[in-house]
């Protein structure tokens, strides 16, 4: 059996797939003081299901994937990190404070009322050493030792937890850095100890800096907690290979996560694209939106081809994170949106959020702001006697009186109100999907919407509708996206190497020996996790920019073996292709350079086989549940809607909208322009009228 | 229903939109553009306007370069009225045709037609690696006037029906040093320019004309209201505010001021820069786009900065600004104006900040470190090419706000942190330079109960052939700008030449020839403080002596707080004493 635990903000979840390929989906809160046990729990309501005892039902899970996610994500975010020393080149100690001047990352440059950053290294602990290295790779200054143990010294007294070794110029040679390391991994007892090319090694210090310094940060923190959780697993029988989820996309062994602790930073959203490039498949498509829409955000990412798209401009909080993630941007829209009017009399949506706790005021739980499932909740599309299957009743009067919040200052009506946040959220999402997908020059409407997340299905075909997209994929497992993209992920890892010159000055021996100096590593670290040469893929890639620019292109049409002249010159007409395509010109005339050359490696895997559903016998109706008032227009008002159950429904069926399915862990909203059919494994396909 | 002609929902899409399209036209020109100012240092700005000059959406980019982007939109429609069509782009960097702040901005200028009718416009304005002149950059003191300061651009044609008149941009290009590179940041900027046009066509074609512009007129009155609430809560009265740069590069060493008077009535506020100096024969003149947009982005800062990204037309109506023809801040042909977004640029700025913090002083600003550039040109052994190069990597950071101290490595008020720093391993890479030490300088920051941010300790050496050296886009060796409250000013900046081992000063608004070997050393003043030193909490003084942003001695003087030097803890008897005799006093 293989199984897959997503730990989120609200919940843990738990998908098996069990030995039939039957995919099982378990829920039990997350416990954020020990998150382990949270995840037990769920384990816990498996191992029931299949009628076993816990250490007999882990004993036969072979394969464990996991993310710790929200753990170092949040230890960064609430500051709840190790104390860190920084070793760097003497006279550049400042670099993470200066930060190339960053300042209003998230607010408008005119607000000047903002507190200054505080780097997570403080300026007393950022200790110089005397070593220099150039841009070549050669030595101008040899570094001195007795500069590390002084350093060392200083850090002992003031019981630094992790240290983070970052000189200049080390992508390009690590003989000082390595040096350092070894030093301080044999003074520093216990201390968690990272350097700069371990964690990434291209050129640009601050961001290269930055990335190492965030490493160690987390690094304790995410290493204690990924023994513990390894620990509570053996405790409980499991025997199988346990796996981390990484923020770029791919999962990787415990060790190899604990040693580069910033790999697991925005692990997150970083599966549910896995997962949609699978449901593709089931309808042929490999041009997806993946929408995934939670209580507090909204996460979206494009695949384009089957190729899940990273970037390395990410930051997380105020920190800088220049290592490959995952391109999923989030915006501050989910179902606990807070509704508020901006000093311009809009309304707006988010990014503040009810969160779980006390969650919409729908829940009663002491919520008094207006958010979006509360006005869900008004238009009738959530149902107040079925939401999460009925584990929560909602109050609709405590909706409305938080609704009314905003319908009184604007001077309209409760259902007005509830229509106006539910379509600003919308539009909200559809301007980032419209922002994202012209940024890279394509039209959003070539492409298929797939949707997951607890409010996804409420709000995923109006999406569709705002953006013209045609066709809408809910899953069956739209409630635990995240957990079933894990299910479908790659083992593997990304390596990277700087190389820059210009075109007509490459030393194509030198291409050719980074190329086999990575996939040498990529085969031990492979080969650590039993993953053969034969069963490994390797994708090639390398970046590139016209001499002058600053920002590279990746391209990924770099042929395996030994690259020549011919190889060459076929690879930069792919990036001229690249670069019209992304920015609308190329210039040929104009030489190339070179920068990072890239290495993806992965274990090579049978796409996940999903198991069918009956067939329908007759038509939908047999699912009929009942009929409930909904607000599809303002000027039509309340109408009767048929609401159908989902578990009755067969495949095959036929359901035309306005209509609504009720699953118990999401509702389904189908409006008049689509209409959904059940398909072979259980997904609802909404195709536009 | 409240009153209005457009429903909420759409209303804000709309304006949303408008604001994302201005972020998409950046993304592009980050991404493909390769002049080391626009790409890493983002100097450069995007906007929208409509069909008639209005301001639609101002939301990216340096101030100066485009917050009067109306004026010149206004100048490219009465020059081409009547001749304007689809795919059209328009080149213009004369500040005396088209009110460019200076010849090294290039503003390309797209109309954009929906159905036949003209009903936007957008700009991409940036600062070109070269423009020619004189001397390659754009800072370079005692030219003639404005045309040996560069190639002079009054308004023309570069793309008709989205095809590239050759002949000209050929014209064109042999006029600059770099035209190959410059060929590539004008098709960055002319890219952006297509994609606004792409997006605001479908942004039509979704909601109709008519909704979009009634949309448009709605964001104006509502940013309208908005600014005048906050101008409301403004009280009453004049307020001044007063600036100088170190002095106008021909001319030397005598400053030249800039003088403001604030008056605020009701919901209507008024700037007038009458009593500023005249204009002057140096290069530090501005016409009175670059007076108006300085002085706009500095009251932005005091009113609601929750609007930072709404602003439109709607801003400018309860808003006049005022600068006699023939000041130095309404400078008239041919004035040379090469310096003038620095070297009077920000002190417009720092002069309306200073007025404004005594109108508002719950929202004071202390102004910050300034500016201290320079161009240096030069052969680049390597690649046998010759090489421009400018930075901001040694501007001092942000002054304090009443509330928090000045934010750390933020570069120059002009661009309100909008700038970047580079990384020394692309600087390295790319020029024949090594950087032999880039950090925080002690005791360069402003003090102050909310102190400024530091200064920083500049350090580079020449690996490279013989180069040359303009200082031209510096100031503060001689003045400082004001802070707030009684908080310190901007402290000194101040520069050094080794040449086989010798140093010698050197300073701003100079030129000087440099050999291989030969080692630069500028260390700046950071911003200033916001209220007095002496209330400034103990332990933030201790922390800031542990960590070396200022020493025992400054922890003494200016912050009466004693320190111990051997366990750097606070002398707690010694300090209230000197505190109270500060009171006393």
């Amino acid at each position: 059996m293989k199984c897959c635990t997503d730990v989120g903000g609200t919940f843990t979840d738990c998908l098996v797939l069990d030995d039939q390929g039957e995919v099982h989906a378990f829920k039990s809160p997350t416990t954020p003081e020990d998150p382990t046990l949270g995840l037990t729990n769920a384990l816990r309501k498996a191992a029931r299901f299949f009628h076993m005892e816990l250490p007999k039902f882990m004993s036969n899970v072979h394969l464990l994937i996991a993310h710790g996610t929200t753990l170092s994500t949040n230890a960064l975010l609430t500051g709840k990190i190790a104390k860190v020393g920084l070793l760097t080149t003497k006279n550049f100690r400042d670099t993470i404070e200066i930060r190339r001047g960053y300042k209003n990352i998230r607010t408008s440059r005119f607000n000047v009322f903002v507190p200054p950053y505080q780097p997570l290294v403080p300026r007393y602990l950022r200790l110089p050493v005397e070593e220099r290295t150039l841009y070549t790779g050669e030595i101008l200054k040899p570094l001195k030792e007795e500069d590390v143990y002084s350093a060392i010294r200083k850090f002992k007294e003031a019981e630094v937890e992790a240290i983070a070794i970052c000189f200049l110029h080390s992508y390009v040679n690590a003989t000082h850095e390595k040096r350092a390391l070894e030093i301080c991994r044999r003074e520093m007892n216990g201390a968690y100890v990272t350097a700069s090319h371990e964690v990434l090694p291209v050129y640009r210090e601050y961001e290269r800096f930055s990335t190492t310094v965030v490493s160690a940060a987390v690094g304790p923190i995410t290493a204690h907690y990924l023994r513990a959780l390894e620990e509570r697993l053996r405790d409980i029988g499991f025997k199988g290979t346990l796996y981390m989820v990484q923020g770029g996309g791919l999962v990787q062994s415990v060790e190899e996560s604990a040693r580069r602790a910033v790999s697991l930073i925005g692990s997150g959203p970083a599966a549910a694209p896995s997962g949609a490039i699978r449901l593709g498949q089931c309808i042929n498509s490999n041009k997806l939106f993946s929408v995934d829409m939670g209580g507090t955000s909204y996460d979206v990412c494009l695949v384009r081809d089957g190729e899940i798209p990273t970037t390395d401009y990410n930051w997380v909080g105020d920190e800088r994170i220049a290592m490959k993630m995952v391109d999923v941007p989030s915006i501050g829209a989910g179902g606990g949106s807070i509704a508020w009017i901006n000093s311009l009399g809009l309304l707006q949506v988010g990014p503040q959020s009810a969160g779980a706790d006390p969650g919409p005021a729908c829940y009663g739980k002491g919520g008094t702001q207006p958010t979006v499932t509360d006005a869900d909740l008004i238009l009738g599309h959530v149902p107040a006697d079925y939401f999460l299957g009925g584990e929560i009743s909602l109050k609709t009067d405590l909706a409305e009186e938080a609704i009314r919040s905003v319908a009184d200052p604007l001077g309209i009506d409760l259902p007005t109100a509830a229509m106006t946040i539910f379509t600003t959220v919308n539009s909200l999402m559809a301007d980032e999907m419209t922002e994202i997908s012209t940024k890279r020059g394509y039209d959003v409407r070539d492409f298929v919407l797939v949707v997951g997340g607890g409010a996804g299905p409420v709000h995923g075909a109006y999406l569709a509708d705002l953006l013209e997209i045609p066709t809408v994929i809910i899953p069956r497992y739209a409630a635990t996206y995240s957990a079933f993209g894990m299910l479908n992920m790659e083992v593997g890892r990304d390596f990277a190497r700087s190389l820059i010159s210009r075109k007509s000055l490459l030393d194509l021996e030198r291409v050719n020996q980074l190329f086999t100096e990575m996939e040498i590593e990529a085969r031990r670290v492979l080969g650590e996790i039993g993953v053969s040469a034969q069963q490994a893929t390797l994708r090639r890639s390398m970046e590139m920019r016209y001499v002058g620019q600053f920002h590279e292109v990746e391209v990924t049409e770099v042929p395996l073996g030994k690259i020549g002249p011919k190889e060459l010159d076929e690879i930069t007409e792919a990036f001229h292709r690249r670069h019209k395509e992304l920015f609308t010109f190329d210039m040929t005339e104009r030489e190339v350079e070179f920068l990072n050359v890239r290495l993806k490696a992965t274990a090579r895997q049978e796409p996940l086989r999903l198991a069918e559903i009956p067939r329908a016998n007759g038509n939908a109706d047999q699912a009929l549940k009942r009929h409930r008032p909904v607000l599809w227009s303002l000027p039509k008002g309340y109408e009767q809607t048929p609401v159908y159950d989902g578990t009755r429904l067969a495949w095959g069926h036929r359901v035309a909208g306005p209509a609504i399915i009720e699953e118990p862990a999401t509702t389904v909203v189908i409006p008049g322009s689509y209409v959904c059919t059940v398909d072979s494994v259980k997904n609802y396909i909404l195709s536009r009228r | 229903m409240a009153p209005g002609r457009v429903d909420p929902m759409t209303l804000s899409t709309v304006w949303h939109s408008f604001q994302s399209i201005c972020k998409e036209m950046r993304h592009v020109i980050d991404r493909t553009s390769q002049n080391y100012l626009i790409a890493q240092l983002h100097d450069v700005s995007v906007g929208i306007w409509d069909g008639t000059g209005r301001t639609v959406a101002i939301p990216i980019g340096l101030s100066v370069q485009y917050l009067g982007g109306k004026l010149s939109v206004e100048y490219v429609l009465n020059k081409f009225k009547g001749d304007l069509d689809p795919g059209d782009v328009i080149l213009v960097n004369d500040p005396y045709h088209g009110y460019c702040c200076h010849l090294p901005d290039w503003g390309f200028y797209r109309p954009i037609f929906y159905r036949g009718e003209l009903l936007f416009f957008t700009l991409c304005r940036a600062h070109q690696m070269d423009t020619g002149g004189s001397y390659p950059g754009g800072y370079f003191p005692n030219a003639y006037d404005i045309h040996a300061e560069g190639f002079c651009i009054p308004g023309i044609k570069v793309m008709e029906g989205d095809k590239e008149r050759e002949d000209v941009m050929e014209l064109i290009l042999n006029n600059v040093r770099w035209p190959q590179g410059t060929r590539i940041d004008n098709y960055a900027q002319i890219a952006a320019t297509r994609v606004c046009e792409h997006r605001i066509i479908a942004l039509l074609d979704k909601y109709g004309k008519e909704t979009v512009l009634g949309c448009m007129e709605e964001m104006m009155d509502r940013t309208e209201k908005a600014v005048r609430a906050a101008i409301e809560k403004i009280p009453d009265g004049t307020y001044y505010g007063e600036s100088a740069t170190d002095d106008d590069g021909t001319e030397l060493d005598v400053p030249v001021w800039v003088r403001c008077e604030v008056t605020v009535k009701g919901d209507t506020l008024k700037v007038d820069f009458s009593k500023s100096d005249n204009q002057r024969k140096g290069f530090v003149n501005c016409v009175f786009n670059s007076t108006y947009s300085n002085a706009l982005s500095a009251l932005f800062m005091f009113l609601n900065p929750a609007l930072g990204e709404y602003h439109n037309e709607g801003s400018l109506r309860p808003i006049t600004i005022y600068a006699p023809p023939g000041s130095v801040l309404n400078a008239q042909y041919p004035a040379t104006v090469g310096a003038s977004p620095v070297s009077m640029g920000h002190q417009i700025i720092e002069a309306v900040v200073s007025a404004m913090s005594q109108a508002v002083p719950n929202k004071a600003i202390g102004c910050w470190g300034k500016r201290y550039g320079h161009y240096i040109f030069g052969h680049d052994p390597r690649t046998k090419e010759k090489y421009v190069v400018t930075t901001f990597d040694m501007d001092g950071g942000a002054g304090a706000v009443r509330g928090f101290d000045g934010y750390e490595g933020a570069t120059s008020i002009g661009t309100l942190g909008e700038v970047n720093k580079g990384n020394v391993e692309e600087v390295e890479m790319r020029f024949p330079w090594r950087t032999v030490r880039w950090e925080f300088a002690t005791d360069t920051a402003g003090a102050g109960k909310w102190r400024g941010a530091s200064g920083i300790h500049w350090e580079v050496e020449n690996v490279g052939g013989d180069a040359g050296i303009a200082t031209g886009s510096s100031d503060g060796e001689v003045v400082r700008a004001p802070g707030a409250l009684g908080g310190e000013p901007t402290p000194n900046s101040r520069s050094f030449l080794t040449r086989d081992g010798k140093t010698e000063r050197i300073r701003g608004h100079r030129l000087y020839q440099l050999k291989p070997g030969d080692v630069i050393l500028k260390i700046t003043g950071g911003g200033a403080g916001v209220e007095k030193p002496a209330e400034r909490e103990p332990e933030k003084v201790r922390m800031d002596v542990i960590k070396e942003f200022i020493s025992i001695d400054k922890a003494r003087e200016s912050y009466k707080v004693v320190i111990d030097p051997k366990t750097l803890e606070i002398d707690k008897k010694k300090t209230a004493q000197l505190r109270s005799q500060g009171e006393q006093r």
